[in-house]
Protein backbone atom coordinates (compact mmCIF):
# COMPACT_ATOMS: atom_id res chain seq x y z
CA UNK A 1 0.00 0.00 0.00
CA UNK A 2 1.19 3.55 -1.19
CA UNK A 3 0.76 6.25 1.28
CA UNK A 4 0.82 10.00 0.51
CA UNK A 5 2.13 12.24 3.66
CA UNK A 6 0.34 16.20 2.99
CA UNK A 7 2.02 18.67 5.51
CA UNK A 8 3.52 22.14 5.16
CA UNK A 9 6.32 21.10 7.90
CA UNK A 10 9.01 18.62 7.11
CA UNK A 11 9.55 17.61 10.54
CA UNK A 12 5.74 16.59 11.09
CA UNK A 13 5.86 14.83 7.55
CA UNK A 14 9.39 12.72 8.81
CA UNK A 15 7.39 11.88 12.12
CA UNK A 16 4.35 10.98 10.52
CA UNK A 17 6.57 8.41 7.86
CA UNK A 18 8.68 7.08 10.60
CA UNK A 19 5.66 6.10 12.66
CA UNK A 20 3.91 4.78 9.60
CA UNK A 21 6.94 2.25 8.91
CA UNK A 22 7.04 1.16 12.54
CA UNK A 23 3.62 0.80 11.50
CA UNK A 24 4.71 -1.85 8.31
CA UNK A 25 4.01 1.29 5.94
CA UNK A 26 7.27 1.35 4.68
CA UNK A 27 5.99 2.77 0.93
CA UNK A 28 5.29 6.48 1.27
CA UNK A 29 5.53 9.81 -0.38
CA UNK A 30 5.18 13.49 0.84
CA UNK A 31 3.71 16.87 -0.55
CA UNK A 32 3.75 20.25 1.18
CA UNK A 33 0.02 21.48 0.31
CA UNK A 34 -2.88 20.56 -1.18
CA UNK A 35 -1.81 22.00 -4.64
CA UNK A 36 1.58 19.31 -5.29
CA UNK A 37 -0.67 16.55 -3.16
CA UNK A 38 -3.51 16.23 -5.75
CA UNK A 39 -1.74 16.36 -9.32
CA UNK A 40 0.18 13.23 -6.99
CA UNK A 41 -3.17 11.87 -6.24
CA UNK A 42 -4.90 11.79 -9.22
CA UNK A 43 -1.99 9.11 -11.08
CA UNK A 44 -4.08 6.72 -8.76
CA UNK A 45 -1.31 5.61 -7.07
CA UNK A 46 -1.92 6.14 -3.51
CA UNK A 47 -3.98 3.85 -1.80
CA UNK A 48 -4.22 6.08 1.61
CA UNK A 49 -4.04 10.33 2.03
CA UNK A 50 -2.70 11.52 5.58
CA UNK A 51 -2.85 14.89 5.38
CA UNK A 52 -2.75 18.16 7.58
CA UNK A 53 -5.49 20.71 7.76
CA UNK A 54 -3.39 24.35 8.17
CA UNK A 55 -0.93 24.79 4.44
CA UNK A 56 -0.53 27.63 2.21
CA UNK A 57 -1.74 27.36 -0.77
CA UNK A 58 -4.32 24.22 -1.20
CA UNK A 59 -5.72 23.68 2.64
CA UNK A 60 -6.51 20.11 3.90
CA UNK A 61 -9.94 20.50 3.77
CA UNK A 62 -10.11 21.59 0.14
CA UNK A 63 -8.01 18.56 -0.91
CA UNK A 64 -10.20 16.25 0.95
CA UNK A 65 -13.25 17.83 -0.95
CA UNK A 66 -11.02 18.01 -4.17
CA UNK A 67 -10.22 14.10 -3.76
CA UNK A 68 -14.29 13.60 -3.23
CA UNK A 69 -14.85 15.48 -6.04
CA UNK A 70 -12.11 13.48 -8.47
CA UNK A 71 -14.19 10.54 -9.98
CA UNK A 72 -11.02 7.89 -9.82
CA UNK A 73 -9.90 8.74 -6.58
CA UNK A 74 -12.97 9.66 -4.34
CA UNK A 75 -13.44 6.78 -2.30
CA UNK A 76 -9.49 7.08 -1.16
CA UNK A 77 -9.55 6.93 2.61
CA UNK A 78 -8.04 10.49 4.35
CA UNK A 79 -6.67 10.57 7.44
CA UNK A 80 -6.77 14.70 8.95
CA UNK A 81 -3.71 15.02 11.65
CA UNK A 82 -4.27 18.17 12.29
CA UNK A 83 -3.65 20.79 15.45
CA UNK A 84 -7.14 22.45 14.40
CA UNK A 85 -9.68 21.39 16.73
CA UNK A 86 -12.95 23.64 16.73
CA UNK A 87 -15.99 21.75 16.98
CA UNK A 88 -17.22 23.63 13.30
CA UNK A 89 -14.10 22.24 11.54
CA UNK A 90 -14.32 18.92 12.79
CA UNK A 91 -18.27 18.89 11.30
CA UNK A 92 -17.14 20.19 8.41
CA UNK A 93 -14.66 17.98 7.84
CA UNK A 94 -16.74 15.01 8.63
CA UNK A 95 -18.99 16.56 5.85
CA UNK A 96 -16.57 16.87 3.51
CA UNK A 97 -15.97 12.87 3.87
CA UNK A 98 -12.99 11.96 6.39
CA UNK A 99 -12.24 8.88 7.29
CA UNK A 100 -10.34 9.87 10.29
CA UNK A 101 -9.64 13.26 12.20
CA UNK A 102 -6.50 13.00 14.85
CA UNK A 103 -5.66 16.33 16.51
CA UNK A 104 -2.20 17.37 16.96
CA UNK A 105 0.12 16.56 19.13
CA UNK A 106 -0.41 12.94 18.91
CA UNK A 107 0.61 9.54 19.69
CA UNK A 108 1.75 6.46 17.94
CA UNK A 109 -1.00 4.60 19.60
CA UNK A 110 -3.75 7.15 18.18
CA UNK A 111 -2.33 7.37 14.67
CA UNK A 112 -2.09 3.46 15.06
CA UNK A 113 -5.35 2.67 16.34
CA UNK A 114 -7.97 5.90 13.77
CA UNK A 115 -5.73 3.33 10.86
CA UNK A 116 -6.37 0.39 12.49
CA UNK A 117 -10.45 1.68 12.49
CA UNK A 118 -10.36 3.08 8.90
CA UNK A 119 -8.92 -0.64 7.42
CA UNK A 120 -11.52 -1.96 9.95
CA UNK A 121 -14.77 -0.29 8.10
CA UNK A 122 -13.74 -0.54 4.92
CA UNK A 123 -13.27 -4.36 4.60
CA UNK A 124 -16.70 -4.39 7.03
CA UNK A 125 -18.29 -2.37 4.31
CA UNK A 126 -16.97 -4.02 1.12
CA UNK B 1 -13.41 83.07 23.52
CA UNK B 2 -14.93 84.41 26.82
CA UNK B 3 -11.84 85.23 28.68
CA UNK B 4 -10.65 87.11 25.43
CA UNK B 5 -14.44 88.60 25.09
CA UNK B 6 -13.61 90.10 28.64
CA UNK B 7 -10.66 91.49 28.51
CA UNK B 8 -11.79 93.33 25.07
CA UNK B 9 -14.51 94.59 27.16
CA UNK B 10 -12.23 95.73 30.10
CA UNK B 11 -9.51 97.49 27.84
CA UNK B 12 -12.83 99.48 25.78
CA UNK B 13 -13.60 100.66 29.33
CA UNK B 14 -10.13 101.40 30.06
CA UNK B 15 -9.73 103.41 26.79
CA UNK B 16 -12.90 105.22 27.29
CA UNK B 17 -11.96 106.27 30.60
CA UNK B 18 -8.53 107.42 29.53
CA UNK B 19 -10.57 109.34 26.82
CA UNK B 20 -12.43 111.22 29.61
CA UNK B 21 -9.83 112.02 31.96
CA UNK B 22 -8.20 113.55 29.10
CA UNK B 23 -10.56 115.40 28.02
CA UNK B 24 -11.21 116.90 31.74
CA UNK B 25 -7.95 117.08 31.75
CA UNK B 26 -6.96 114.92 34.85
CA UNK B 27 -3.25 114.56 34.07
CA UNK B 28 -2.77 111.60 36.92
CA UNK B 29 -6.13 109.55 36.25
CA UNK B 30 -5.27 109.58 32.53
CA UNK B 31 -1.60 108.51 33.27
CA UNK B 32 -3.01 105.72 35.09
CA UNK B 33 -5.59 104.88 32.56
CA UNK B 34 -3.33 104.68 30.38
CA UNK B 35 -1.16 102.24 32.44
CA UNK B 36 -4.07 100.08 33.13
CA UNK B 37 -3.98 99.76 29.07
CA UNK B 38 -0.60 98.90 28.58
CA UNK B 39 -0.87 95.99 31.61
CA UNK B 40 -4.42 94.70 29.96
CA UNK B 41 -2.33 94.54 26.72
CA UNK B 42 1.27 92.47 28.41
CA UNK B 43 -2.12 90.29 30.23
CA UNK B 44 -3.25 89.08 27.01
CA UNK B 45 0.20 88.89 25.04
CA UNK B 46 1.42 86.80 28.28
CA UNK B 47 -1.90 84.09 27.96
CA UNK B 48 -1.24 84.26 23.85
CA UNK B 49 2.48 83.42 24.51
CA UNK B 50 1.34 80.67 27.14
CA UNK B 51 -1.34 79.00 24.86
CA UNK B 52 1.39 79.00 22.25
CA UNK B 53 3.59 76.90 24.50
CA UNK B 54 1.13 74.50 25.42
CA UNK B 55 0.24 73.94 21.75
CA UNK B 56 4.41 73.45 21.03
CA UNK B 57 4.95 71.48 23.78
CA UNK B 58 1.76 68.85 22.88
CA UNK B 59 3.35 69.17 18.94
CA UNK B 60 6.63 67.39 20.80
CA UNK B 61 5.22 65.04 22.54
CA UNK B 62 2.78 63.81 19.90
CA UNK B 63 5.87 63.90 17.64
CA UNK B 64 7.90 62.19 19.76
CA UNK B 65 5.68 59.43 19.94
CA UNK B 66 5.10 59.21 16.22
CA UNK B 67 8.88 59.08 15.62
CA UNK B 68 8.32 55.76 17.94
CA UNK B 69 5.72 54.68 16.06
CA UNK B 70 7.55 54.99 13.00
CA UNK B 71 10.73 53.35 14.30
CA UNK B 72 8.06 50.20 15.03
CA UNK B 73 6.90 49.86 11.94
CA UNK B 74 9.73 50.74 10.03
CA UNK B 75 12.53 48.79 12.01
CA UNK B 76 11.33 46.83 14.97
CA UNK B 77 8.29 44.91 13.44
CA UNK B 78 10.39 43.58 10.41
CA UNK B 79 13.03 43.07 12.75
CA UNK B 80 10.86 40.82 15.01
CA UNK B 81 9.64 39.01 12.06
CA UNK B 82 13.04 38.07 11.18
CA UNK B 83 13.82 37.05 14.70
CA UNK B 84 10.62 34.73 14.82
CA UNK B 85 11.69 33.18 11.28
CA UNK B 86 14.78 32.30 12.69
CA UNK B 87 12.97 30.64 15.52
CA UNK B 88 11.03 28.13 12.49
CA UNK B 89 14.80 27.73 11.21
CA UNK B 90 16.47 26.86 14.71
CA UNK B 91 13.40 24.75 15.39
CA UNK B 92 13.08 22.95 12.36
CA UNK B 93 17.53 22.22 12.76
CA UNK B 94 16.69 20.70 16.08
CA UNK B 95 14.14 18.35 14.77
CA UNK B 96 15.88 17.68 11.82
CA UNK B 97 19.18 16.67 14.08
CA UNK B 98 16.88 14.61 16.31
CA UNK B 99 15.42 12.90 13.79
CA UNK B 100 18.46 11.76 11.98
CA UNK B 101 20.16 10.56 15.09
CA UNK B 102 17.09 8.72 15.97
CA UNK B 103 16.47 7.20 12.38
CA UNK B 104 20.63 6.34 12.60
CA UNK B 105 19.99 4.76 16.01
CA UNK B 106 17.18 3.13 15.33
CA UNK B 107 18.32 0.45 12.89
CA UNK B 108 21.74 -0.19 15.32
CA UNK B 109 19.28 -1.39 18.21
CA UNK B 110 16.93 -3.09 16.03
CA UNK B 111 20.46 -5.41 14.66
CA UNK B 112 21.86 -5.26 17.70
CA UNK B 113 18.46 -7.12 19.22
CA UNK B 114 17.82 -9.26 16.28
CA UNK B 115 21.60 -11.11 16.67
CA UNK B 116 21.08 -11.28 20.70
CA UNK B 117 17.59 -13.03 19.90
CA UNK B 118 19.34 -15.27 17.83
CA UNK B 119 22.01 -15.98 19.50
CA UNK B 120 20.30 -16.41 22.97
CA UNK B 121 18.08 -19.62 21.11
CA UNK B 122 21.74 -21.21 20.23
CA UNK B 123 22.60 -20.45 23.68
CA UNK B 124 20.09 -22.11 25.26
CA UNK B 125 20.42 -25.47 22.79
CA UNK B 126 24.06 -25.44 24.19
CA UNK B 127 22.79 -24.98 27.93
CA UNK B 128 20.25 -27.99 26.85
CA UNK B 129 23.37 -30.08 25.57
CA UNK B 130 21.18 -29.63 21.94
CA UNK B 131 24.84 -28.75 20.22
CA UNK B 132 27.60 -30.58 18.58
CA UNK B 133 31.07 -29.53 18.54
CA UNK B 134 31.06 -27.84 15.68
CA UNK B 135 28.05 -25.71 16.47
CA UNK B 136 29.61 -24.69 19.03
CA UNK B 137 32.91 -23.43 17.73
CA UNK B 138 30.33 -21.52 15.71
CA UNK B 139 28.44 -20.11 18.31
CA UNK B 140 31.65 -18.61 20.19
CA UNK B 141 32.86 -17.33 16.69
CA UNK B 142 29.34 -15.15 16.49
CA UNK B 143 29.37 -14.24 20.00
CA UNK B 144 32.72 -13.06 19.44
CA UNK B 145 31.43 -10.85 16.38
CA UNK B 146 28.57 -10.23 18.19
CA UNK B 147 30.49 -8.43 21.56
CA UNK B 148 32.57 -6.52 18.87
CA UNK B 149 29.90 -5.05 16.96
CA UNK B 150 27.56 -4.49 19.92
CA UNK B 151 30.90 -2.47 21.14
CA UNK B 152 30.97 -0.43 18.13
CA UNK B 153 27.47 0.41 17.57
CA UNK B 154 27.15 1.25 21.25
CA UNK B 155 29.68 3.97 20.75
CA UNK B 156 27.56 4.82 17.69
CA UNK B 157 24.40 5.05 19.93
CA UNK B 158 26.20 7.06 22.39
CA UNK B 159 27.56 9.73 19.97
CA UNK B 160 23.99 9.54 18.06
CA UNK B 161 22.22 10.06 22.28
CA UNK B 162 24.22 12.82 22.44
CA UNK B 163 23.50 14.68 19.68
CA UNK B 164 20.14 14.69 20.21
CA UNK B 165 20.72 15.98 23.69
CA UNK B 166 22.98 18.97 22.22
CA UNK B 167 19.99 19.50 19.82
CA UNK B 168 17.99 20.55 22.30
CA UNK B 169 19.70 23.88 22.78
CA UNK B 170 17.45 25.68 20.79
CA UNK B 171 14.70 25.85 23.34
CA UNK B 172 17.15 28.69 25.11
CA UNK B 173 17.61 30.28 22.07
CA UNK B 174 14.45 30.80 21.01
CA UNK B 175 13.05 31.48 24.44
CA UNK B 176 15.37 34.17 24.65
CA UNK B 177 14.29 35.68 21.03
CA UNK B 178 10.42 35.06 21.87
CA UNK B 179 10.83 36.88 25.21
CA UNK B 180 12.11 39.87 22.65
CA UNK B 181 9.25 39.99 20.72
CA UNK B 182 6.86 39.51 23.42
CA UNK B 183 8.34 42.93 24.51
CA UNK B 184 8.11 44.70 21.63
CA UNK B 185 4.17 43.21 21.26
CA UNK B 186 3.59 45.06 24.66
CA UNK B 187 5.25 48.30 23.93
CA UNK B 188 3.49 48.50 20.15
CA UNK B 189 0.54 48.00 22.07
CA UNK B 190 1.22 50.90 24.68
CA UNK B 191 1.94 53.60 21.80
CA UNK B 192 -1.19 52.25 20.41
CA UNK B 193 -2.81 53.19 23.38
CA UNK B 194 -1.01 56.57 23.51
CA UNK B 195 -1.74 57.25 19.92
CA UNK B 196 -5.33 56.81 20.42
CA UNK B 197 -5.17 59.28 23.80
CA UNK B 198 -3.15 61.70 21.68
CA UNK B 199 -6.49 61.65 18.48
CA UNK B 200 -8.93 61.54 21.44
CA UNK B 201 -10.87 60.68 18.86
CA UNK B 202 -13.82 57.78 19.17
CA UNK B 203 -12.32 54.70 18.42
CA UNK B 204 -14.74 52.76 16.08
CA UNK B 205 -13.84 49.00 15.87
CA UNK B 206 -13.97 48.12 12.17
CA UNK B 207 -15.24 44.64 10.62
CA UNK B 208 -15.62 43.05 14.27
CA UNK B 209 -18.88 41.37 13.10
CA UNK B 210 -18.31 37.71 13.74
CA UNK B 211 -20.52 36.28 11.42
CA UNK B 212 -18.51 37.29 8.66
CA UNK B 213 -15.56 35.15 10.02
CA UNK B 214 -15.76 31.89 8.61
CA UNK B 215 -16.41 29.21 11.21
CA UNK B 216 -14.09 26.65 9.56
CA UNK B 217 -11.11 29.39 9.10
CA UNK B 218 -8.00 27.68 9.98
CA UNK B 219 -6.34 28.90 13.74
CA UNK B 220 -3.73 26.80 14.35
CA UNK B 221 -2.80 24.69 17.44
CA UNK B 222 -4.64 26.16 20.43
CA UNK B 223 -2.59 27.98 22.87
CA UNK B 224 -2.79 27.53 26.55
CA UNK B 225 -4.59 30.90 28.13
CA UNK B 226 -5.51 31.87 24.76
CA UNK B 227 -9.17 30.93 24.47
CA UNK B 228 -9.88 29.65 20.91
CA UNK B 229 -14.09 30.05 20.88
CA UNK B 230 -15.45 26.13 19.67
CA UNK B 231 -12.60 24.66 20.22
CA UNK B 232 -12.77 21.05 21.58
CA UNK B 233 -10.62 19.51 23.95
CA UNK B 234 -8.26 17.12 22.64
CA UNK B 235 -8.71 13.59 20.84
CA UNK B 236 -11.02 11.93 23.07
CA UNK B 237 -13.29 15.18 22.47
CA UNK B 238 -13.09 14.56 18.92
CA UNK B 239 -13.60 11.14 18.99
CA UNK B 240 -17.12 11.74 21.21
CA UNK B 241 -17.93 14.17 18.57
CA UNK B 242 -17.11 12.25 15.16
CA UNK B 243 -18.98 9.45 16.58
CA UNK B 244 -22.17 11.59 17.29
CA UNK B 245 -21.76 12.41 13.87
CA UNK B 246 -22.15 8.32 13.17
CA UNK B 247 -18.39 7.86 13.22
Amino acid sequence: MKILIVDDFSTMRRIIKNLLRDLGFNNTAEADDGKTALPMLKTGEFQFLVTDWNMPGMQGIDLLKAVRAEDNIKTLPVLMVTAEQKREQIVAAAEAGVNGYIVKPFTAATLKEKIDKIFQRIEGNA
Amino acid sequence: MAVETVINAQVLATAERLVVEMRSGNEDQAARALDDLVRAREVSLFQELGKLTREFHDALASFRVDSRVTDLAEKDIPDARERLNHVITMTQNAADRTMSAVEHSLPLVEDIANVAVNLRSQWQRFQKREMNAQEFRELAKSIDVFLGTTETKSADLKSKLNDVLMAQDFQDLTGQIIKRVITLVEDVEANLVNLIKISSQKVVPVNTHPEYRESIKAEGPVVPGVVTNGAVAGQDAVDDLLSSLGF
